[in-house]
């Protein structure tokens, strides 16, 4: 039998298979749910929202008290029981990206691929934004388990001013295979820089402007990794369903979320 | 038909201020959509029940929260699926899911010649396995569409996602859906 089926045959065995599925059979709901609501809240519900809250102040407290790499080896440990938004830390380290004048391929982690190479490689969907057009450069990097797609745009009329740190580039934008509903993201930030919660397109993301160096994510296992920011400029954070998405240019936060949202 | 929309939102003003008549006739109403809804990511009755009930408790707690005005329906369905989703996580269960056609459904096919329903029957198969093997996040988009048909808009609320994303999330599970297919074995 042929494997293939066009668009319009698909659909129609698509809503022969929703008439048929064999959903669970009508039960009467309203008395179960009216029972549990007429049991006292548990009370743990505040102290669970705690939780995190606490989590959040130990880490800050660890951190700044001794920035070690035994400190950041248990931060990464914590942070893999749930998803902790940003953290500030006392100081960042040097950036480690290579100073301008380098090759352009070697200046941003994985493979210079191009686009269409791209996507036949990583397992999600790429997409760029509609505003910068193309990508100049293209890089792909395994991770792990996880692919990195970063986008760099150069310095050019009508794109975003470069960053001191980068001065041929205007913008970097990194897409990985990240949480699905869990903002599970952290940055580690040097003290000044201003972080904000966003929503972009619906979701959760997060504004950050100043001087972030690196940042973690959760792959698609559930591990914790850590990477270095590259334009050291303002970055937005967003998730598009089990992508994330990282835009750094030094633009304000509305015109990074307006970029944001025209995304194709 | 987008449920009852003034009248539900009546019901959940009342139920905002702690009346849970107001509320369990709102849990009735829906109560089967939430239970097909959680069943799309479990394949499992028993599990799709508690995920459907826990959402009903989770909502109402939440009831604060929801716009006035703003539609019911697609709204607790993101309630649904995020706790059908976030307890398939939890359990650790397997990427495919038990979804299965009902056997005793009246069939649509007593139209179609035997060879017509045989076709029809096997075709039903080979997506519904392909659909099994899917994310539960792809599953749950297609569902929206072909299973309940919501509106964009319903759509666009229940997924969480702006109007214009939808189209693509639904063409990219498609998409992943017809790569399954494809790649099915044809003696499967």
């Amino acid at each position: 039998m042929a494997r293939t089926m066009d668009e319009r045959e698909l659909e129609a065995v698509l809503g022969d298979i929703g008439a048929r599925l064999a959903y669970p059979r009508p039960t009467r709901m309203a008395d179960a749910v009216r029972a549990r609501l007429r049991e006292p809240r548990p009370r743990r519900r505040w102290i669970a929202r705690l939780v995190p809250a606490l989590v959040t102040v130990a880490l800050l407290v660890l951190v700044v008290a001794l920035a070690s790499p035994g400190v950041r080896a248990a931060a990464n440990e914590l942070l893999r029981l749930r998803g902790i938004d940003i953290f500030p830390v006392p100081s960042v380290p040097a950036p480690t990206t290579p100073p301008p004048s380098a090759s352009p391929a070697g200046r941003f982690p994985g493979t210079h691929v191009t686009l269409a190479d791209a996507r036949g490689r990583v397992s999600f969907p790429i997409r760029v934004p509609a505003d910068l057009g193309e990508p100049d450069e293209v890089y792909v990097e395994r991770v792990g388990t996880s692919d990195h797609v970063t986008l760099v745009y150069l310095a050019a009329p009508g794109r975003p001013a470069p960053s001191a740190a980068m001065p041929d580039v205007a913008a970097v934008v990194v897409e990985l295979r990240g949480g699905f509903d869990e903002a599970f993201l952290g940055k580690g930030v040097g003290p000044g820089t201003r972080v904000e919660p966003v929503t972009v397109n619906g979701a959760a993301g997060s504004w950050i402007e100043g001087q972030p160096h690196f940042f973690f994510y959760r792959d698609a296992q559930g591990g914790i990794q850590q990477e270095t920011l590259r334009l050291a400029g303002n970055t937005l954070i967003w998730i598009e369903g089990d992508v994330t998405l990282r835009l750094e240019a030094q633009v304000s936060k509305d015109v990074a979320i307006g970029i944001a949202t025209r995304f194709r | 038909m987008e449920g009852r929309p003034t009248e539900d939102s009546g019901l959940v003003e009342r139920a905002k201020h702690g009346d849970q008549d107001a509320y369990a006739e709102l849990v009735t109403r829906y109560q089967a959509m939430a239970a097909r809804t959680a069943y799309v990511i479990t394949g499992s009755d028993a599990d799709a029940e508690e995920a459907a009930q826990e959402a009903f408790v989770k909502a109402y707690y939440a009831l604060d929260r929801f716009r006035p005005g703003a539609p019911f329906r697609p709204w607790l369905l993101r309630i649904v699926a995020n706790e059908a989703i976030n307890r398939r996580k939890a359990a650790g269960r397997r990427p495919t899911v038990d979804l299965s056609v009902a056997l005793d459904r009246p069939s649509p096919d007593t139209a179609l010649s035997p060879e017509g329903a045989a076709l029809a029957s096997e075709r039903r198969d080979l997506v519904l396995a392909a659909l099994r093997a899917l994310r539960d996040e792809d599953r749950l988009v297609i569902a929206y569409r072909y299973f309940f048909e919501l509106s964009e808009a319903e759509m666009a609320e229940a997924l969480g996602v702006a109007r214009g994303t939808v189209k693509s999330r639904l063409s990219r599970a498609l998409d992943r859906l017809r790569v399954v297919i494809e790649r099915t074995p044809a003696d499967g």
